[in-house]
């Protein structure tokens, strides 16, 4: 009995930690997301609250505390109420399985538990995209239950997005996972280790470098970021589906939106670029002869690898227009899925006849 | 196939640029050569503020005379002259002097000026002026109405230097409503 109650305690201590730094970055990219974009556009960002603004991102989140919860006429308040967690839950709930550092274990009050992972499912990539996919029923129903045309075509526009997109993001880790023979993503982190020429971008003998592309943009598509912000298209829809939601129902798509952002830049790091290992074999730590503090540099490149995505994500949004709806369906369906059914199909052969020849 | 048939075929070279996002990539380039060469032009406003040109045309004022007299007249040229009417004139005698007229009342209903500045240029005793104040943002419109009052305190604190009274004035300015004695009657 008080085994399993410090299990919990460790479990929880852990799934704190995680949140805790998750909605840290989350606050921090709010901030990072106006600097950058600023400084691209010549512009300052925020530079009111606090030194150079960086105290803006708490001024924001007490803002929306105390705005009113507006809930218009005619909407349904049962699931416009259950829209922004169905939004939020999914996003946060699929850090549960990234690794974010080595896969240690280390002996708390006698209970064995990996501090860098919540919990190494063997499944662990397929309930990623399980919940994300729950997370676009939040917009949709969010969507609809607002009583509003606008919201209703952001919506419907998310839904059919999220289909095209979601199905080019399964393919396209396919070839990820044909060569890592897994599902789990400290599994497939772990098979990249020893230097960048193992990452599944590089790895011999189907570098997954089409894969890689595909699965970037559709994650762009797929957190409805620029240039798919489609359901969100603040020039047609006003603000899409959440033009009618205010106070902390509006943080909630806020924080989902980034979270999501965070969330699919941690499976990218992790199933292309190595997760957190190093691109040279071995850690540096490790020569220096302080190696029980090489985990430290494997959470630095994660860090790293996530923030260089989460950059992407800016630089993106700093260049690119719109894509209209139909270069929108017209991309996914026909550029995106073929290129990665077709890498499927390469990368199985690649790596059968590799293991024939070995 | 004839729906093919407009399609144009792409060159080697655009095809190669279309599958590596080439132009995609050229845009990006800009916006990092920005990020890296960052120079904002961006103003604090509240904290720092532009150097005004010299001719810039702000909040209206009244102004006076360096004995402290007001240099209005009341000829109501002003509110004839303003295309959005702004100026609402009430002329009336100086009550020790029944050859000279000002302007009892004065209003200005600043919601409609344009700053234009013709009814400074229509003044012809120059007792209009536009000063360099343009921080006149207020929380209800009417604090716009601006009566004789406020505009000649808007020119006291705007304009420190005043312009020495003139001991003679055009005839036509100075005196209105009289006959002139030294011009000589029509002949009829």
């Amino acid at each position: 009995m008080t085994e399993l109650g410090l299990r919990l305690a460790v479990s929880l201590a852990q799934i704190a930690a995680v949140m805790g730094i998750v909605m840290l970055t989350v606050l921090f990219l709010t901030l990072a997301e106006r600097k950058v974009l600023g400084w691209m556009q010549d512009r300052m960002g925020p530079m009111e609250v606090g030194p150079y603004g960086i105290l803006q991102p708490i001024a924001d989140a007490i803002k929306l505390f105390f705005k009113e919860d507006i809930i218009p006429a005619g909407a349904n308040k049962f699931l416009f109420s259950m829209a922004p967690i169905l939004a939020l839950v999914p996003a946060l709930i699929g850090f549960a399985v990234i690794p974010f550092g080595p896969d240690q274990t280390i002996k708390v009050f006698g209970i064995s538990v990996k501090p860098f992972v919540i919990s190494d499912i063997n499944i662990g990539i397929l309930y990623i995209l399980a919940f994300t996919s729950i997370g676009a029923y939040g917009i949709i129903l969010g969507g609809w239950a607002s009583n509003s045309k606008y919201s209703l075509l952001g919506g419907l526009r998310s839904a059919a997005q999220i289909i095209s997109y979601e199905l080019n993001v399964g393919l396209a880790i396919v070839g990820v996972l044909i060569m890592a023979g897994s599902l789990s993503l400290v599994k497939i982190t772990e098979a990249q280790a020893g230097g960048f020429w193992h990452w599944y971008v590089f790895a011999f003998p189907a570098p997954q470098i089409f894969a890689f592309v595909v699965f970037v943009i559709s994650s762009v598509a797929e957190t409805n970021r620029v240039p798919f912000d489609l359901p969100e298209a603040e020039s047609e829809l006003v603000a899409g589906f959440f033009t009618e939601y205010s106070g902390m129902r509006f943080a909630f798509f806020f924080l989902a939106e980034y979270a999501n952002m965070v969330l699919v830049s941690c499976v990218a790091a992790a199933m292309f670029l190595g997760g957190w290992n190093a691109p040279y074999p071995g850690t540096i730590l490790g020569l220096l002869g302080l190696e029980s503090f090489a985990w430290a540099e494997g959470v630095a490149w994660f860090t790293v690898k996530v923030y260089g995505f989460l950059f992407l994500f800016f630089w993106l949004r700093a260049t690119l227009p719109r894509l209209r709806y139909d270069q929108l369906m017209k991309f996914g369906w026909k550029v995106m899925l073929p290129i990665a059914l077709g890498n499927i199909v390469v990368t199985a052969l690649a790596v059968f006849i590799y293991q024939q020849m070995k | 196939m004839a729906h093919t048939a407009a399609i144009r075929r792409l060159s080697l070279l655009e095809w190669f640029k279309t599958i590596t996002f080439y132009e995609i990539l050229v845009g990006m380039k800009a916006t990092l050569s920005h990020l890296i060469h960052y120079k904002p032009i961006t103003l604090q406003y509240p904290h720092e503020k532009r150097t005004l040109p010299d001719n810039y045309r702000g909040m209206l004022a009244l102004l006076r005379y360096d004995d402290g007299t007001e240099k209005c007249v009341g000829c109501d040229l002003c509110s004839a002259a303003c295309p959005s009417r702004v100026i609402r004139v009430v002329s009336a005698e100086v009550p020790a002097e029944p050859t000279k007229r000002y302007s009892k009342e004065y209003y200005m209903d600043m919601t409609r000026c344009l700053f234009c500045g013709m009814c400074v240029d229509a003044c012809p005793v120059d007792a209009l002026g536009m000063t360099r104040e343009f921080e006149w943002a207020v929380y209800d419109k009417r604090q716009l109405h601006l009566n004789k009052e406020q505009l000649l305190a808007i020119g006291d604190r705007s304009f420190p230097v005043r312009e020495k009274r003139l001991e003679l004035q055009h005839p036509n300015v100075a005196f209105f409503n009289v006959t002139f004695k030294h011009v000589p009657r029509k002949p009829n």
